[in-house]
């Protein structure tokens, strides 16, 4: 087991954390309106299949490769976390970049929000209680007292964090310009945050990087691409349209870390909060990186569909709900046409809501 | 996936082909109000076209008769050129903001005898010419609202006679399209005169394919153009022939309702002149003035980032400015600095690229590839603000003459303070203006002779065949193929085209009004006090004049020389002299020496006007420091 003597954050670097933590909710917040949570419930096919992906599917590529990779039962607990957790903001922005259905990533990033406050302990329960079993039967056999997974403690965590996301909302209403600023500056204070913590536990824990097994890398590093690829393949699968199969597939990669962060610092006790902290960190840096070439990727293979939805979209906004674009047939590619009435479907529901 | 397109040897082959290939897709957009616009097909678009033609013939227009086309940007204008080439004829297109002498020199120099006008005022404007214009036989009204004066038809009913005719059996118009050769011209264009009269510049359909076959820019039956420049201009008029050679919308906008339609259309490409991106380059920064203090320290730091990030890549990319050669070890320290800065800045740049300039682009809609820029140079620092901010600003060069693109940039070399490689086909030749040596391309020379200023001169397929009934300026400006640009360039050393100045005096303003430096340094000369004066002002928004006062208004000088030649400016050049309101100067510098021979001057006395802004490049830039706030008292 990787031994970190000391506390792997001390009580000034715990604190900058949490007020990232408060910041990232807030700006979260701040970037949602209670119509977002309302137009979940408009695409229950993409939602459904998001879901699915989400919560069914990420916790399980988590507890696989928390297995294959053989990792020790406290990262293997924050593995199956981290996994378990909703959707993060920058999924919106990656998805915005990437092609894909932005107001399907929001929306699934709002419902996964408050649906984690079931699913995240439901989860947990269920696939790291094999983990918190042998850190029990050791924990026992050294004479401490034994460990269980503190649901209550985890839940009421999930519910404070809930707390700035409501009054990044407050804010919305009262100044969408304040709350633009608030989202922007957040996303960029919490990776600010992030490196300074790297570096500052580097600077502490010297050995640190070389003592971390190898696994662990591969674990932070693959469960996020992991989540694309399946994700990914998954609501292919379904045949969901091309722009949702890769909001579907960001938003199952890029998880909610900060939510990690407050769960780890309020229900769990040293030594093992130590020893959990340090994989989300490293997945919260390296999800920016592996995100970024996802997104550019995406990017690129997504060009011809994102074209003909988004002229369709500009030609049912001005030439009316009912037109239809009549493509000539070499200029769509053939794996699209299937998707062409659905594009029109989606593009009359969106522009037909504010009215054409 | 393979771009399609339609092609052909001559337009009236490739509107058909086009029609063919799109069908229903819509061609060209109107505007009705905001948010709502009607679409018109291509299969559409060509079909009433046809039935036209088949009325333009029987009103007895012939093969290679000039039609006029007198009208602005509307759907109108291009179903009259859809006629008009199917018929196998050419058009003869101008504005509405013509003057009446120029109608009367234009219609008949051309030999007008059919004309399109935009609108019932225009229409009684031509009409009341008519005693002038002997040939002219029919006026035919594109708008259908308002009442058509006497004897004039309208559009529409003649697309319905024409439907009729067809229903009837008449196939006249294929015999014609048959008919048509690569090496007839297509339009005769009418150059605003710089010197005299308008010029009537020849542009065949093989100018035309061969711009449409060499503009190489990425344009699919999936981009929208915003359509914004006057048609008229052939430079807008090759982009919406490229739109509708790869099935591509066009949206007609105006300057008043320009915002409103980026947000709405979302275009992917437009034309557009210098002008746009100095008033969309104010209107961000008033944008960011307005808004609170976090959001502009946001968005000062992404564009310092943005600059610095954006110049390694250019540097890197080999799309930096290369004016001269750079020796391998300046080389190499050079690429390993920008590769570090570019490296150390990614991460930074990436975050605020998303948070911050993706907002701003948004100025321009949603969608933008790109823009080509062409109708006068764009400011330095206009241009390097879009192209460092993420919207692909491409500089182009060309003039009337040339169809009109010679160069224009790529995304591959898109290099800032040029305008780009030339286009496939195309060469062009540096020659020295006073003695018409070669300077490049010269094997003799270091490089190539990269680097060497001189005049433009031009050869290739866009080259026009000539002014029409002007054999003396044809010959003038075509010499063995060659075309005489006016223009001072030279080639860079990464082979992209930067274009120094003109040898011409026409004085083109960031408005596109022309002025003709000439009859105002005249009237200024007369002046006891003034020995020299020169026009600047190319691609500015106003004129300034460079003055020598004599040598007795500095002996007398009393330290208000400056104002007593102030005064004399006002005084001289004004409206009540007869000259127009941009051609009124009002900014003057004084220059410190006299002009020389063999320096400024010519042997013959004569003004050197590209040695004058050269050598006064900051007492000009003086003038326009300010610009930002023009028609301020002089030499206040």
């Amino acid at each position: 087991m990787m031994e970190i003597d000391r506390e792997l954050l001390n009580a000034g670097e715990q604190a900058l954390l949490a007020v990232m933590i408060l910041i990232i909710m807030f700006g979260m917040g701040a970037s949602l309106t209670p119509r977002d949570f309302r137009e979940a419930l408009r695409r229950p096919k993409g939602m459904a299949i998001g879901f699915l992906s989400q919560f069914g599917l990420m916790p399980l590529i988590a507890l696989g490769l928390a297995f294959l990779l053989r990792l020790p039962p406290p990262q293997a607990i924050a593995l199956v976390l981290v996994g378990c957790l909703p959707g993060g903001t920058t999924s919106n922005m990656f998805a915005y970049f990437a092609r894909g259905s932005v107001a399907l990533s929001i929306s699934m990033t709002a419902a996964s929000t408050l649906l984690a406050l079931f699913f995240v302990p439901i989860l947990l329960n269920l696939y790291a209680s094999g983990f918190a079993a042998r850190i029990d039967a050791v924990m026992l056999a050294e004479g401490a007292e034994g460990f269980v997974i503190p649901h209550v403690n985890i839940i009421v965590s999930l519910l404070l964090v809930l707390v700035p996301v409501g009054a990044g909302m407050v804010l919305r209403r009262v100044s969408p310009d304040w709350a633009k600023t608030a989202e922007d500056t957040a996303a960029f204070m919490g990776i600010v945050v992030i490196l300074f913590l790297i570096g500052s536990v580097t600077f502490r824990h010297g050995g640190l990087f070389l003592q971390t097994p190898g696994t662990v890398y591969v674990a932070a590093l693959g469960v996020s691409l992991a989540g694309f690829f399946f994700g990914y393949g998954f609501a292919a699968l379904w045949r969901v349209e091309p722009r949702q199969q890769r909001a579907i597939s960001l938003e199952t990669g890029i998880q909610n870390t900060p939510i990690a962060f407050a769960v780890i610092l309020l229900s769990f006790e040293e030594p093992l909060r130590s020893q959990m902290l340090w994989l989300p960190i490293l997945y919260a840096t390296s999800v920016v990186i592996t995100s970024s070439v996802v997104t550019l990727y995406f990017r690129r293979i997504g060009r011809i569909d994102d074209e003909i939805y988004r002229n369709s979209r500009v030609h049912n906004r001005l030439f009316g709900a009912e037109y239809r674009t009549p493509y000539p047939e070499e200029a769509v590619p053939a794996n699209l046409e299937r998707h062409l009435s659905k594009i029109h479907a989606t593009v009359v529901r969106r522009e037909g809501r504010r009215g054409l | 996936m393979e771009t399609l397109r339609a092609t052909g040897s001559h337009l009236a082959e490739m509107y058909a082909r086009a029609a063919e290939l799109y069908g229903d897709l819509p061609a060209f957009a109107t505007r009705q109000e905001r948010g709502r616009w009607t679409p018109v097909g291509f299969r559409r678009l060509f079909e009433d076209g046809r039935a036209l033609a088949t009325v333009l013939i029987e009103l007895g227009v012939a093969a290679r008769e000039h039609v006029g086309l007198l009208g602005d940007n509307r759907l109108e204008w291009i179903l009259a050129d859809y006629g008009v080439q199917l018929c196998g004829a050419a058009d003869v297109p101008r504005g509405c903001d013509i003057t009446d002498a120029e109608i009367e020199y234009i219609l008949r120099h051309a030999g007008v005898r059919v004309t399109f006008v935009e609108d019932a005022r225009l229409a009684r404007r031509v009409n009341a010419l008519r005693r002038q214009l002997p040939e002219l036989r029919e006026i035919i009204l594109l708008d259908a609202e308002g009442s058509a004066p006497e004897g004039v038809r309208r559009l529409g009913d003649l697309v319905a006679r024409g439907h009729d005719l067809r229903a009837a059996g008449d196939h006249n118009v294929e015999e014609r399209m048959e008919s048509i050769r690569p090496d007839d011209l297509f339009t005769l264009i009418y150059t605003s005169g710089t010197t005299g009269e308008p010029k009537g510049v020849m542009l065949t359909h093989a100018n035309m394919m061969s711009q449409l076959e060499n503009i190489r820019m990425d344009i699919r039956c999936t981009d929208r153009i915003l359509s914004i420049l006057p048609v008229w201009h052939v430079f807008e008029r090759v982009f919406e022939m490229i739109a509708v050679s790869r099935g591509c919308c066009n949206y007609y906008t105006s300057p008043r309702h320009l915002a409103d339609d980026l947000a709405d259309v979302e275009p992917t490409f437009m034309g557009s002149a210098p002008r746009l991106w100095e008033n969309l380059h104010q209107r961000i920064l008033k944008r960011v003035r307005e808004t609170h203090p976090v959001r502009q320290a946001l968005f000062h730091t992404a564009y310092f980032l943005a600059h610095y990030y954006k110049e390694s890549v250019f540097f890197l990319t080999r799309r930096q400015l290369q004016l001269r050669a750079r020796g391998i070890l300046r080389e190499t320290g050079a690429t390993l600095f920008h590769a570090l800065r570019w490296f150390f800045l990614l991460p930074w740049y990436g975050f605020f690229n998303a948070a911050v300039l993706e907002k701003l682009r948004l100025v321009v809609g949603g969608a933008f590839k790109g823009s080509v820029s062409g109708g006068g140079a764009l400011p330095r620092e206009v241009d390097k603000f879009f192209n460092y901010l993420g919207i692909p600003v491409f500089e182009g060069y060309g003039l009337t003459e040339t169809s009109p693109v010679v160069a224009v940039r790529t995304p591959a070399k898109l290099v800032v303070g040029t305008v780009g490689p030339l286009i496939p086909e195309t060469d062009v030749r540096i020659t020295d203006p006073d003695s018409g040596a070669v300077l490049y391309p010269d094997p003799a020379c270091p490089h190539g002779g990269r680097g060497c200023r001189g005049e433009i001169e031009v050869r290739g397929p866009q080259v026009m065949k000539g002014y029409y009934k002007n054999p003396d300026a044809t010959a003038a400006a075509l010499r063995d193929g060659w075309f005489r640009t006016g223009d001072l360039g030279m080639m860079t050393f990464n082979d992209c085209l930067r274009i120094v100045g003109r040898l011409k005096e026409t004085i083109v303003l960031s408005s596109g009004e022309n002025l003709e430096p000439g009859p105002i340094e005249a009237r200024l000369n007369q002046s006891p006090l003034i020995e020299h004066s020169i026009v600047v002002g190319q691609d500015r928004k106003f004129p300034a004049v460079l003055i020598v006062p004599t040598a007795e208004a500095m002996a007398s000088a009393d330290g208000k020389l400056r104002e007593r030649i102030g005064s004399e400016i006002r005084a001289r050049i004004s409206g009540a002299a007869g000259f127009k309101a941009h051609e009124v100067v009002r900014e003057f510098r004084l220059v410190p020496g006299p002009f020389r021979v063999g320096e400024e001057l010519t042997n013959l006395q004569k003004l050197r006007r590209h040695v004058v802004t050269d050598k006064y490049r900051d007492l000009i830039e003086s003038v326009y420091a300010r610009e930002a706030r023009p028609g301020k008292e002089a030499g206040s």
